[in-house]
């Protein structure tokens, strides 16, 4: 059943969600947003009213954290190991569809075999709620070029913001159920779903292409730019922070830590996110660095995402959401990269 | 609730061996009923806990279901410098087997060369031993070994025994020796004159330190040895092994998952392989 919710009722509606699940929505902070677990419904109505700005961190941070207990141990015990994985009945609210088409392709990775059993315990019992952003949110973006700026799936409900109340799509049983159950949504009607695809259709003019060139041909055009000088000039600029690594939607890398109490007997075993860009990310104990070149690093987190993880599930597995751009202060920007290909293969008559 | 599968089965050291000054051979049982079921050239993860886990290679052949493994580990880093101070007894974790393990289906019948340099010996033991047990199966079989002092050759009265076992040839090498050494010296590569190969019907296996794979492709593929017929390890930081955590990746493949042996034709179509 698709519905219909006025804007003075949305507070009501997150009291809902509320009173059945863990609420994580977009709230500010300082000059920016983020991801946030919520109680109080009057901190992200105004923000969905006004729609915000891409967040800082992923929303997947809160499936795939950046710390994650795998086991506890004692060392006196050790037939006794516990494996931990958690999980709870939450709400990730008012996603952006590049956020949501990001958790579904780390759904695609983590749960091919062998699957990431803690990854999907903490995914399986999540309500996405995706909600349309009426336009391109800022410069640096690319989702329009890869499509990735609608999102088709991967939600329970879909808010689109048609001004005075949301249009709120069901694409789920559970949505429908959260749907049905609200005192506060009033079923969609004729007129409302034109309205929607009208909506649709000028959200979908407002949205303009960065890299010039035909995308279906990037992933191709890469790989003939494996030798490219392009890697050693923005590996000259790369400080191998890990930024873009920490803040992408679609990097799922960790490392595996443990932690020893004082007294040397309870401990704990932990996942931590690591990124491909740090200079010791492939040192082997032997002291060989297998890829050491900064430029070789930079190509590398580029290829992850736009040739091999292409290769291996026909889609990109770069959403477009250019928080990589944003946060990089040496001002490495994947739609120059891959304007540089673009603009090289036209060189050469390629395309 | 679902079991995460980084999670080690516990085990016990059941026997240690000093090999060389830096390199021990340690037998781990398995505190299960099941035992470990195994191919030559795969590797599990090996826990202490609080310290961690680091990638070890199996050493012995998977010659009987046994509840036992061993694994040669060189004190290296923080995790295998901890190893090597373990005793008997000691209760460990060890998650596994990962990896693709050697092919073996492409050596039946076949010639088989095995060039094993430095701690490469310890996991192509595993494929030796299990080759000499099944020997019939097999056609000419060859071992090249190389190490760095005569003192640094792992398994050497194993080896030794290779050397004296009339169904294989064996061929050893050291960088530098002593005059007492009678056996070749200088690099690996320099055995390849005393062998002699059917290029048709030869597979070779390679593992060793990444600077010896360059040069050891190039003696086979002089020999006229096919590029899919020589299959090589390769060595990476493997930390989950089950394909996710991205450490072990060379350009679009896992090498935990589609490694770590890869036929030189593969290998060479990955720049970062080599």
């Amino acid at each position: 059943m698709d519905a219909i919710i006025e804007y003075r009722d949305v507070e009501r509606f997150i009291l809902e969600l509320l009173s059945d699940y863990d609420v994580i929505a977009p709230v500010s902070k300082d000059s920016h947003y983020i991801f946030d677990q919520i109680d109080d419904p009057a901190r992200v109505v105004p923000i969905i009213i006004r729609n915000y700005d891409t967040t800082l961190l992923p929303p997947v941070k809160w499936i795939y954290p950046d710390s994650e207990v795998l086991l506890r141990f004692n060392i006196n015990e050790l037939t006794e190991t516990k494996a931990v994985t958690a999980s709870r009945k939450q709400v990730l609210a008012f996603l952006h569809p590049c956020d949501i088409n990001a958790i579904n392709i780390m759904d695609e990775i983590l749960a091919e075999e062998p699957s990431d059993l803690n990854y999907l315990a903490r995914r399986r019992p999540t309500v996405m709620i995706g909600y349309d952003c009426p336009g391109p949110c800022r410069e640096n973006i690319l989702c329009f070029d890869k499509g990735y700026h609608k999102a088709d799936r991967g939600f329970d409900l879909f808010f689109t913001d048609t001004g005075d109340r949301f249009y709120v799509s069901t694409a789920t049983d559970t949505g429908n159920a959260i749907a049905e159950k609200s005192a506060v949504l009033r079923k969609a009607g004729y007129a409302d779903k034109v309205d929607l695809m009208k909506i649709n259709w000028e959200r979908e003019t407002r949205f303009k292409k960065s890299v010039h060139g035909d995308m279906n041909r990037l992933s191709h055009l890469l790989k003939e730019s494996y030798d490219d000088g392009i890697w050693d000039i923005e590996g000259k600029k790369c400080l191998s922070c890990g930024a873009c690594n920490i803040v992408c939607p679609t990097c799922y890398c960790f490392d595996v830590v443990d932690e020893i109490s004082p007294d040397m007997e309870k401990g704990l075993r932990y996942r931590k996110w690591d990124g491909c860009q740090l200079h010791n990310f492939c040192e082997t104990a032997s002291g060989e660095n297998f890829r050491e070149g900064i430029a070789a690093r930079v190509r590398h987190r580029i290829f992850k995402k736009e040739v091999y993880l292409k290769k291996r599930f026909g889609r990109s597995g770069c959403v477009g959401c250019g928080r990589c751009i944003d946060s990089c202060i040496a001002h490495i920007s994947i739609i120059d990269i891959f304007n540089h290909v673009m603009e090289k293969a036209r060189g050469h008559g390629e395309i | 609730m679902e079991r995460s599968n980084l999670i080690p089965a516990p085990a016990t050291i059941a026997d240690i061996k000093q090999l060389t000054d830096k390199e021990k051979l340690f037998t781990i049982k398995l505190n299960n009923d099941s035992g470990i079921r195994y191919r030559p050239c795969q590797f599990v993860i090996f826990s202490i806990f609080g310290i961690g886990e680091a990638p070890i290679s199996i050493s012995s052949a998977p010659l009987d279901s046994g509840d036992t493994i061993e694994l040669c580990i060189r004190s290296a880093g923080n995790l295998t410098g901890a190893i090597h101070r373990l005793s008997l007894n000691d209760r460990i974790g060890i998650r596994g087997p990962y990896g693709n393990g050697f092919p073996l289906e492409k050596i039946d019948g076949k010639d088989v060369l095995i060039v094993a340099g430095g701690l490469g010996l310890a996991s192509l033991r595993s494929l030796i031993n299990y080759i000499i047990h099944h020997r019939w199966r097999y056609g000419k079989v060859t071992l090249l070994i190389g190490a760095k002092r005569p003192r640094d050759i792992l398994f050497k009265e194993e080896v030794l025994r290779w050397e004296d076992e009339p169904s294989v040839e064996t061929y050893i090498a050291v960088d530098v020796a002593e005059p007492s050494w009678t056996r070749h010296v200088g690099v690996i590569t320099g055995l390849f004159k005393y062998v002699d190969v059917d290029p048709l019907n030869t597979i070779a296996a390679v593992v060793g330190p990444p600077i010896m794979y360059r040069f050891v492709i190039a003696e086979l593929l002089s020999k006229g040895i096919f590029e899919g017929n020589i299959f090589l390890s390769l060595e990476r930081r493997m930390r989950c092994g089950i394909g996710k955590c991205g450490h072990c990746q060379i350009n679009g493949i896992y090498l935990c998952q589609n490694g770590p042996v890869l036929s030189y034709k593969d290998a060479k179509k990955l720049q970062e392989a080599m």
